[in-house]
């Protein structure tokens, strides 16, 4: 569509020339400022120790070793803190999305009574915030401190997200489900196969928000948990790139001669993109979607 | 309504509340799914408003069976921790810092996705166009920690970015230690890992310009610069105010989990933020009371803020925010 331009037949002007020129500069430019720096890292991860600490490391290995990747897939809880974010995302995934699901369907119904009410209660609890500290109250209270529990609660339902389904079921033609209730259909019934298989697009979009929410949430982390055993990636890779003195000695003891502390960073870095990055094809095309349905408004 | 405007006030209200029950028992279901999301508001949204009451308070978490029964068995002390906060230097400070880096980001940062969603569109290369799309938004979906990892590895001491200015013959930049530049590397990182999603946006909102208005242009001679200003900023002048209501509207909840992983006490001065003072005070140093009354001024301001984004989104766009 974007060839359409040229059919009026007119050639380009010069100064039309020139912004295309300046569009693909400008915009390789960009393209190179994303991911120049991942390359590097990735080349950081896999190059010797030596290299790295000289600094001659650029976007490319140097002296290729794999020992920096073993060092961290065994001599550190990575794979430990990888199960817990996997754990977390997983359940609070579908979780949220349950939850998303039956809260948007009331309320996107017209005739519902009590809707308003609710649809208040939503937006009072969206503009106004008790505050990180009574929050953390609450959380100590329930007696959910330092389990999976108090990972998932925080994003049970975003706002933002219900908001997104509520606006989309109200989209959706009335009629069919008008046919489902003659046929005495249960309102349940009704939203798990009438609804629910008709708003896959939004639906999809949604729970990757929530799974990228949950994969990548540190704060709830540092506040709500403590121990090693549930460190969650995250707040491993963190605690990881600011405690280098364990790091050192570790080495030391361990006779990791060709493992440097950038090194490491490096590695631990690439290591908690994989998944990221090996689901962005599905994630870029939901996330994408989910603009063009309005994700702008709320 | 219509149909019972003749009737009494009492015997229309019967009717209602008989078919309200009617309602009800009908689609009890669906009081039922609301259940579990209600059960979050009244537990995470809901019951934290109770705990607001500890900044009023002269607050110990151990005076009860557990923090929030504490609470209740906590004196009055009035508005006690408020004047605390008041009179101390670090509140201005935070208050200050969090004004200036928003300022600074907005200033900065809001323009460039804006004139990157442009340029994209001129690109007419199909392939070309899909690559530099997808590539800038890479990072949109990376995790503040590991950006920082990223940023750490590429301008620490000895990252790439020192070796190469010291190899150029300038000194090495602390970039994470010295006041002078820490806000830049805010702003930066934040545009690095922003700005391709925005672009995407503002693109979105491209695509949906009538094509036609560009051949009346070309045909009437207008250059390409006209045709951007004329055409493509004004078919995108509605999403671009609503970026900006919103920006100022949530400029109290932005750039919190930044600050909080990419600052250190060598930097506090100035980035030190309003949110990362509530944290460290309140958690980490156990300054319940003022934890909580530094939360609560901030609430406050920020509800107003939202609400006044939507005031005016409404009034010039003709849509709400939610």
């Amino acid at each position: 569509m974007f060839m359409k331009k040229n059919e009026t037949g007119i050639p380009l002007e010069a100064s039309e020339k020139v912004m295309i020129v300046i569009s693909y500069i400008i915009m390789s430019i960009l393209a190179l400022c994303a991911i120049l720096p991942i390359l590097h890292v990735l080349s950081k991860s896999f190059s010797s120790a030596s290299a790295v600490t000289s600094g001659s490391v650029l976007f490319w290995p140097v002296d290729i070793q794999f020992e920096t990747m073993k060092y961290v897939l065994r001599e550190t809880t990575f794979l430990h803190a990888l199960k817990n974010t996997l754990i977390v995302t997983f359940f609070g995934t579908i979780i949220s999305m349950v939850v998303t699901i039956t809260t948007a369907y009331p309320l996107s119904k017209p005739s519902f009574k009590g809707r308003k009410v609710f649809i208040m209660l939503y937006i009072i609890s969206m503009v106004f915030f008790g505050g990180i500290v009574p929050a953390y109250m609450v959380v100590r209270t329930l007696g959910i401190m330092d389990t999976f529990a108090a990972l998932i609660l925080p994003f049970f339902i975003v706002h933002f997200n219900m908001f997104i389904v509520k606006n989309y079921f109200e989209g959706l033609p009335e009629s069919i489900e008008e046919s489902a209730k003659i046929d005495g259909a249960s309102d349940i019934r009704i939203l798990v196969s009438i609804v629910c298989p008709m708003s896959t697009p939004v639906l999809a979009t949604v729970a990757m928000l929530y799974a990228v929410n949950y994969w990548n949430n540190y704060f709830h982390a540092v506040m709500y948990t403590n121990s090693t055993a549930m460190q969650t990636l995250q707040l491993f890779t963190y605690n990881t790139i600011s405690n280098t003195q364990t790091i050192v000695e570790r080495l030391v003891a361990g006779n990791y001669a060709n493992v440097s502390i950038d090194g490491i960073i490096a590695a631990v870095v690439v290591l908690s993109l994989i998944p990221i990055v090996a689901l962005y094809p599905l994630v870029q095309r939901y996330m994408v979607q989910g603009i063009t349905i309005g994700s702008v408004k709320g | 309504m219509k149909m019972f405007a003749l009737k009494s006030k009492a015997e229309n209200e019967i009717q209602m509340h008989s078919q309200l029950g009617a309602y009800m028992r009908e689609h009890y279901l669906m009081y039922i799914m609301l259940i579990p999301g209600l059960f979050f508001l009244i537990v995470y949204k809901f019951l934290p408003l109770y705990g607001i009451t500890i900044a009023f308070k002269d607050y110990s978490i151990f005076a009860g069976n557990n923090p929030l029964d504490a609470i209740a068995k906590s004196e009055w002390v009035g508005l006690q921790h408020f004047e605390r906060l008041f009179a101390s230097s670090s509140f201005i400070k935070v208050l200050l810092n969090t004004l200036i880096i928003n300022a600074y980001k907005i200033l900065f940062l809001f323009p460039i996705p804006i004139i990157c969603a442009i340029l994209l569109n001129e690109i007419r290369n199909k392939v070309y166009r899909k690559l530099a799309q997808t590539a800038i938004y890479v990072p949109y979906f990376f995790s503040w920690v590991v950006t920082f990892g990223i940023f750490y590895s590429l301008m620490g001491t000895y990252g790439i970015v020192n070796t190469g200015l010291s190899a150029l013959g300038f000194e090495r930049i602390s970039f994470f230690s010295d006041t002078n530049v820490f806000r830049g590397l805010l702003v930066f990182t934040e545009g690095w890992k922003e700005v391709g999603w925005n672009t995407v946006i503002y693109l979105a909102a491209i695509t949906g310009i009538d094509i036609s208005l560009y051949e009346a242009a070309r045909v009437d001679g207008a250059s390409k610069l006209r045709q951007i200003w004329h055409i493509t900023l004004t078919g995108m002048s509605s999403t671009i105010v609503l970026m900006l209501i919103l920006k100022v509207g949530y400029i109290l909840d932005t750039g919190f989990e930044q600050i909080l992983v990419f600052y250190n006490a060598t930097v506090y001065d100035v980035a030190d933020v309003i949110q990362t003072y509530v944290y460290r005070m309140g958690l980490g140093q156990s300054d319940f009371a003022l934890g909580t009354a530094l939360g609560l001024f901030n609430s406050v301001v920020a509800f107003i803020l939202i609400v006044g984004a939507n005031t005016v989104c409404k009034k010039l766009l003709h849509r709400s925010i939610w």
